[in-house]
């Protein structure tokens, strides 16, 4: 969506939109904050933040900071984007969307709030949503709702979901593909089943090892990974996982593998996956 | 609401009515009373010290010090606030009379401060670590520290004597027709009031508008798809605005307080000038009235405050 800060860059490949009356948009080529980006932001992407606390503008009434994307997008009069936002609420689960509507960030509790800031999201329809770690704010409880919520409204406005999460659970359980990146760069993908099942890279394999598993009890060995991620400013020169991996050869040091195909959609981008031992 | 302006306004009864004490203990720790100051040394040098504490205990001064201040402040509440020593004009009409002019002055230097130094605040938080940036940053330490009394000497320097745009002091012409015609005196010392608090509001919604605009939700407007100005504006800058009120308002008794000297340097009839001539003079009657009512001023601009920054930030609440 082109709202990061003029540091970050794409080194390579492009963002592509297929949109359904405007045919293919390159997001990545669209200037920052202009018309075309902006008409796009809010009405066909859209966005829900990690932090619900700080997501809203505590000066503004929750209902104006939704209506007043609707009324961005949309030539509607105040009564309706009134209305609209009321049913978002209501579809929501937010109880007494009258009197909600008219209150303030802080008279929200958290899960509300969240809510709050998918129904901002929702509000035009999106046919993208982009949801960064929407639940790490949350208690366990309000999780399990925010993702019972944001699945039913995927099925209801057929609206693709692209979750950014490290909790394999929800991983599991929510997302039909997986992308897995280390240091801002893809190092494997595929369907969920491809990679959670048979994961190859390293990285996700060490990932998948550093989780507890439930029922298990005390005993179990968590095992996690050594090192610590480098320095963004002082990237390693090869593999940017190579200092931290058990199983990286000369090649690793001086280059960043490729991408290979394992089978179907099954990518990886590692020299050495061959020789990490199967469990 | 209602019911927190009430609590708001009861607390200020007794912090008044503790100021008040405190004026009056003020003066009483000063060398010097009123009979040493209204009678003229020459007269004072004929008069045994029999006669003065004659004269003394006419005027209630042997009293206690708890007496002397209730009856005070009983005479204050009943309108009387005594009589000018130099001039005998009453306290209330000298007042009346100069406050008015003190707050056109501290008005609008406050007006030109708040504009001037929050648009420009904006400008440099935004452009942040641009040439315009660090030339108004650099500015704005300059104009902080540089004292006003200079400050103004060098406005009338080159805008009064050199270039003659505008007067080089007082208020109004006696053969003034116009009301307008009065705006060319008020210009100038209303500039120099403004200008050199500007570079500290400046400072301070530069900082508060970089505050905000790291937040999320600054991130979440442009997410909605608004335009720059409808981010920066109505989202970064309306949260941002709260410290900056409050910082405005609490310059407005420093405006007063520097008021004196730009009053001063100008020669603007205000209380400023009334103030300095009556302490000078030991005109203890003006003295203790103008601190009471400037010390009043305060606690209202204090109050109006907490009320605004309420309205401003529905977060606020009084414990």
């Amino acid at each position: 969506m082109q709202l990061l800060p003029k540091l970050s860059r794409i080194e390579e490949g492009e963002i592509v939109y297929h949109s359904e009356d405007q045919g293919d948009i390159v997001l990545s080529k669209l200037k920052k904050n202009g018309k075309e980006m902006r008409s796009l932001r809010g009405k066909d992407i859209a966005m829900i933040f990690q932090d619900p606390m700080t997501a809203l503008n505590p000066v503004y009434k929750v209902g104006w900071q939704i209506m007043e994307n609707i009324r961005q997008h949309e030539d509607v009069t105040r009564e309706e984007a009134r209305k609209r936002t009321l049913d978002l609420l209501i579809q929501m689960g937010i109880p007494e969307p009258e009197k909600r509507i008219d209150q303030y960030p802080h008279e929200y509790s958290g899960g509300m709030r969240q809510r709050a800031v998918i129904a901002m999201a929702m509000s035009c329809n999106p046919k993208v949503l982009l949801a960064d770690e929407p639940t790490t704010a949350l208690d366990v409880t309000i999780q399990a709702q925010i993702f019972e919520l944001m699945e039913k409204l995927k099925k209801e406005h057929n609206t693709a979901i692209l979750l950014i999460t490290h909790d394999m659970g929800v991983v599991s359980e929510m997302a039909d593909d997986v992308i897995v990146m280390y240091m801002g760069n893809v190092i494997e993908s595929g369907t969920a089943r491809e990679v959670l099942k048979h994961p190859v890279h390293p990285y996700t394999r060490a990932l998948l090892a550093s989780i507890p598993i439930l029922g298990k009890g005390k005993e179990q060995q968590i095992e996690p990974i050594r090192g610590m991620t480098p320095n963004p400013h002082n990237r390693p020169k090869g593999c940017q996982f190579e200092p931290r991996c058990d199983f990286s050869c000369d090649a690793c040091r001086e280059t960043m593998p490729g991408e290979e195909i394992l089978e179907g959609t099954h990518m990886v981008r590692c020299h050495c996956w061959r020789e990490v031992p199967e469990k | 609401m209602a019911k927190y302006i009430g609590k708001r306004i009861l607390m200020f009864i007794p912090m008044a009515l503790l100021m008040s004490f405190l004026i009056f203990g003020g003066m009483e720790l000063t060398p010097g009373d009123f009979v040493s100051n209204m009678i003229s040394p020459d007269m004072a040098a004929n008069m045994t010290p029999e006669q003065l504490d004659v004269l003394r205990e006419s005027f209630g001064l042997n009293d206690p010090f708890l007496v002397r201040y209730v009856k005070w402040l009983g005479q204050i509440f009943q309108g009387n606030w005594g009589y000018s020593l130099s001039s005998g004009v009453p306290v209330k009409d000298i007042i009346l009379q100069r406050l008015p002019v003190t707050l056109e002055l501290a008005l609008t230097g406050l007006f030109i401060s708040a504009i001037l130094g929050s648009v420009l605040g904006i400008v440099s938080a935004l452009k942040r670590g641009s040439l315009l940036d660090h030339t108004l940053t650099l500015a704005g330490v300059i104009g902080m520290s540089i004292p006003q009394f200079f400050f103004g000497m060098v406005a009338i320097l080159l805008f009064a004597l050199n270039w003659k745009i505008f007067p080089v002091g007082g208020r109004t012409t006696p053969d003034m027709v116009h009301w307008y015609e009065h705006l060319r005196y008020l210009i100038l010392p209303a500039l120099v009031l403004g200008v050199t608090q500007t570079a500290s509001v400046m400072r301070y919604s530069r900082a508060s508008m970089m505050d905000s605009m790291h937040k999320d939700f600054v991130k979440a407007a442009r997410s909605k798809g608004l335009p720059e100005w409808r981010v920066n504006l109505v989202h970064g800058f309306r949260v941002s605005m709260t410290p900056v009120v409050v910082l405005l308002a609490l310059r407005l008794p420093m405006l007063v307080s520097s008021s004196v000297v730009i009053e001063n340097v100008f020669q603007w009839p205000g209380i400023g000038i009334t103030f300095k001539e009556a302490v000078s003079a030991g005109n203890y009657p003006l003295v203790m009235m103008i601190a009471l009512i400037i010390v009043i001023m305060v606690l209202i601009i204090s109050l109006v405050l907490d009320i605004l920054t309420r309205v401003l930030d529905p977060r606020v609440r009084l414990e």
